[in-house]
């Protein structure tokens, strides 16, 4: 038994292909269980935020080591103005 | 959504990008391929989050408007995911928070299958859409 999620490797290429090269430091916003996290993680640094409920009960999902996560709202983002070089709206939008 | 998009324009550097990755307000399409044929089985209902889709399309043209952001591309692709039971769209099914698979689906799909056993594949089909703004340099 199994789900395979983008099984054509399509929402792949077309992250990479819009978020270019390496890109310092971008914030994830709805980051989930951290399915598309470690897509991200290739080309950034890395922070995830979503709500308490919508984040793993336990241990880091499927996020990677080069990731952060947080639980917080994304209308009360819990960071400085001006610290991201970019921000990814992950079906949250 | 207008706030949320005011956060992301706050904490973004200025020349910073934005990326929406968000699903087309259409309905995910479910089918199962057989070792002899694709068969479409039906869609799972997401009509009730379509208007989210509007509220934020118009509030991305407002945020255009007033100059916080600027389109650089948009792109459009189809999201496959792939299951090998019933069982697994089950579980799909009740992770689903506000789309709805049929009630007849499920038992459809275990009647076609159940003769086929390992021989076949569930599929979705999403339309999703994707695109990159940037926040002015001097913004």
């Amino acid at each position: 038994m199994a789900i395979r999620n983008d099984v054509t490797g399509q929402e792949r290429d077309y992250l990479l292909d819009m978020l270019g090269g390496d890109i310092g430091c971008a914030l994830e916003i709805g980051c989930g269980d951290g399915r598309l996290t470690a897509k991200y993680a290739a080309l950034a640094a890395i922070v995830g935020i979503d709500l308490p409920e919508s984040l793993p009960d336990a241990g880091r999902g499927a996020f990677p080591e080069r990731a952060e996560v947080a639980a917080a709202s994304a209308v009360a983002l819990p960071f400085q103005p001006e610290r991201f070089d970019a921000a990814i709206f992950s079906l949250s939008l | 959504m207008v706030h949320a998009l005011s956060e992301a324009h706050r904490v973004l550097k200025p020349g910073a990008m934005l990326i929406d990755l968000r699903p087309a307000a259409r309905n995910r399409r479910v089918e199962v391929e057989l070792a002899e044929a694709r068969l479409h089985i039906g869609e799972i209902d997401s009509a009730n989050t379509f208007a989210d889709h509007v509220v934020a399309d118009d509030t991305l043209r407002s945020a255009l408007a007033a100059g916080q952001f600027q389109i650089e591309h948009r792109a459009s692709f189809e999201l496959l995911t792939d299951m090998d039971s019933a069982a697994d769209l089950r579980k799909y099914a009740a992770g689903l928070r506000r789309s709805k698979v049929p009630e007849t689906m499920l038992p459809q799909i275990e009647q076609l299958t159940a003769d086929v056993e390992g021989d076949y594949i569930i599929r979705l089909r999403r339309d999703m859409r994707i695109a990159r703004y940037r926040k002015p340099p001097n913004r």
